[in-house]
């Protein structure tokens, strides 16, 4: 499954299945749960994945270049932050998001959008304009209603907990890269 | 009314001795937490999460293409819990639905593309229209169908809904046919 010229980094701690596919240039940070059949295609420039993150079955990240991009055009990075959660069946394809996020099942969300801290997409909504969405923001229901949330929505620290418990267990787990020696002082 | 054949690939389906046909590109985590009772069908591009917690899936049921199988956590006061998932007899799930229920009864239909909820309950003999989003935590009664997002109580069925189920399930085993010959490998 591994895909000549990618090179994915997996910091220690992460649960990466090894049936999830992962192209191009990847990295991922500590306690970062990703389910099996997840995507992360980093086609148009790497995709740099933060803490406690967890990545559910057939989600799919892409970055993918803008429709009007010329060939050989600056590469997007795109930045994923922490404690951000992507369900079941969600397409996310901004580039900038921020932490505490949650993409909930079949959402999905254009490059445009940038996603800041504490927004719930709600199950089957779906954000494509280019804007910025304000802290907090949540969208919800059959006509993508808007509102904002006085608080952020919880970390699931308690299910990356189970998770990197289970998962080992059931999985074959891509190896994370090894750690430089520590010097000795 | 007669269902139409639909055909499948013989080398692509596993056929159990209890009737089961099962996809080879289905994907089963857990298998040992899987229960599959007897002629129930398994298509292609599955997911089903026998790794997070048991399922046990009834006789005659169909999992259409692309959907997920997947049981639902709660957290409680210190970790969390993935409950285990029952799915009864004579049940047909359309293609690309969720299915984060924690029990789906007997004679249920769940149209195309639906988000079923965390630890949401659906009672015997109940629908769910295509592109429903149930909210987590609801309860479909009997003999009701809930169709939007977020899912509503929009009509009911007839009492004879059971036979229908048994009627429609039973023969779209029947006519869920091979085509080429051979086991495959």
């Amino acid at each position: 499954m591994a895909n000549q010229k990618s090179s994915i980094k997996i910091a220690p701690g992460a649960v990466v299945c090894d049936e999830s596919e992962l192209h191009g240039d990847i990295t991922i940070g500590t306690r970062t749960v990703i389910h099996p059949k997840a995507r992360i295609i980093a086609d148009a420039g790497p995709i740099i994945i933060g803490e406690n993150n967890i990545f559910e079955e057939l989600c799919c990240v892409i970055n993918k270049a803008p429709e009007n991009s010329t060939p050989g055009s600056t590469q997007a990075v795109m930045i994923i932050g922490n404690n951000n959660v992507f369900e079941v069946g969600c397409n996310v394809e901004a580039v900038k998001i921020g932490d505490n996020n949650i993409v909930e099942a079949k959402a999905s969300v254009g490059r445009e959008v940038n996603l800041t801290s504490g927004c719930i997409i709600g199950a089957a909504c779906s954000v494509t304009c280019s804007e910025e969405l304000s802290d907090n923001a949540v969208i919800y229901g059959a006509n993508c209603e808007r509102r904002i949330q006085k608080e952020r929505p919880p970390a699931q620290t308690l299910q990356i907990d189970f998770l990197t418990k289970i998962l080992p267990n059931y999985h074959y787990l891509r190896k994370p890269a090894k750690q430089s020696t520590p010097q000795k002082s | 009314m007669e269902l139409v054949d639909t055909f499948y690939n013989n080398p692509e389906y596993i056929e159990t001795a209890s009737g089961n046909k099962v996809s080879r590109s289905s994907v089963l985590c857990g298998s040992q937490n899987i229960v599959i009772s007897g002629k129930s069908i398994i298509m292609t591009d599955c997911v089903i999460r026998g790794d997070l917690a048991n399922v046990r899936i009834g006789r005659h049921s169909v999992i259409s293409r692309k959907a997920v199988i997947r049981p639902p956590f709660k957290k409680f006061a210190k970790g969390v819990a993935f409950f285990p998932l029952h799915v009864g007899d004579h049940v047909f799930i359309d293609e690309g639905s969720i299915v984060n229920a924690a029990q789906v009864g007997s004679y249920v239909h769940i149209g195309k593309n639906c988000v079923i909820g965390r630890r949401c309950v659906l009672k015997d003999c109940c629908a769910i229209a295509d592109n429903t989003v149930l909210p987590p935590e609801t309860v479909v009664p009997p003999f009701t169908v809930f169709s939007g997002s977020p899912g509503q109580f929009t009509s009911e069925l007839p009492e004879c809904t059971q036979d229908l189920m048994i009627d429609f399930t039973m023969s779209y085993y029947q006519h869920f046919k091979p085509v080429g010959k051979g086991k495959g490998k």
